[in-house]
């Protein structure tokens, strides 16, 4: 089909008396075509399919960091309840120095320590 | 694999692809993506950019499926994908032109049509490319889809979300834009 009768089609098409559809019908007809590339759908495949096993792994490394936190925290609980009981039975209290392990004459000792008197 | 799903009703497809199902969803883009390529190329011109936003209408169609409740016809459902992606894209464009550039919008665009076997279908396709992107880009889209997708007024007005008026007034002056353009073609 000449260049010519394309552009009466294109004009004619949007006559508003004109079929829409037999006027894309016959673009089409004369040569009018659209699509895309070859391998188009592989590469939305690719990156649709790609995409979900990467997001798949973040899921499963979240996961195992949740379990290796939940792991390490109950572990941590338990030391710190054993660490409190203990200092309770040691000391009587859980006043300041007792949970620092520092002694009533601390400051004294201290000072004698580096002052060497 | 893919093979067995050429027969398969639409709605089961849907079914399968939601489910993760790849064969099933590349004959869904096998049965629409020529319906997606004249929206976007046809609003974009043959180029590059249009591969890209044809890609990210399928993409953004595959995540959204879950939502589909099939009130409208899946082919509708899809238009309205690229429509969106592609005004997004027409849009983001003319920002980014009017920042960097003097250029017109005609100049924005490539012409590289691909694909078509034979030299008079290149002709014809690049005559309505050529066309249709000389159009302001409201004309374009009402142009494109009674010109390249045989849809009527109404549809056009359904689609779009536009009123009747609206539509019929976009494309009587439409029509004689373009016949000023063609003349010089």
């Amino acid at each position: 089909m000449k260049s010519e009768e394309v552009k009466n089609l294109i004009i004619k098409s949007l006559d508003a008396d004109s079929s829409p559809q037999e006027m894309a019908g016959k673009l089409e007809n004369a040569g009018v075509s659209y699509d895309f590339s070859r391998g188009f759908g592989d590469k939305v495949i690719e990156k649709l399919f790609s995409a979900s096993l990467s997001v798949n792994r973040e899921v499963e490394f979240v996961r195992s960091m949740s379990y290796v936190f939940n792991r390490i925290a109950l572990t941590g609980i338990a030391a710190i309840i054993i660490l409190m009981i203990s200092i309770f039975l040691m000391e009587g209290s859980f006043s300041l120095n007792s949970i620092l392990g520092l002694g009533n004459n601390y400051d004294e000792s201290i000072i004698c320590m580096l002052t060497g008197k | 694999m893919k093979e067995s799903y050429r027969q398969t009703d639409e709605n089961e497809l849907i079914k399968a692809s939601i489910n993760g199902d790849k064969f099933a969803f590349s004959e869904i883009m096998d049965r629409y993506r020529k319906l997606v390529a004249r929206t976007v190329k046809g609003m974009l011109g043959d180029s590059v950019f249009a591969e890209d936003i044809g890609q990210e209408v399928f993409i953004k169609l595959y995540h959204s499926l879950p939502e589909f409740r099939g009130e409208a016809k899946l082919s509708t459902y899809i238009q309205k994908i690229a429509i969106n992606l592609t005004l997004n894209e027409i849009k983001r464009r003319k920002r980014f032109f009017s920042m960097f550039s003097q250029k017109g919008n005609s100049e924005m665009y490539e012409f590289e049509v691909a694909d078509v076997d034979n030299q008079e279908k290149r002709e014809a396709t690049d005559i309505v490319n050529r066309a249709l992107m000389s159009l302001d880009p409201k004309f374009r889209i009402i142009v494109s889809m009674r010109m390249l997708q045989g849809y009527s007024t109404k549809e056009t007005a359904e689609i779009l979300n536009l009123p009747l008026g609206t539509v019929l007034s976009r494309l009587s002056r439409a029509q004689e834009q373009l016949k000023e353009i063609i003349g010089k073609l």
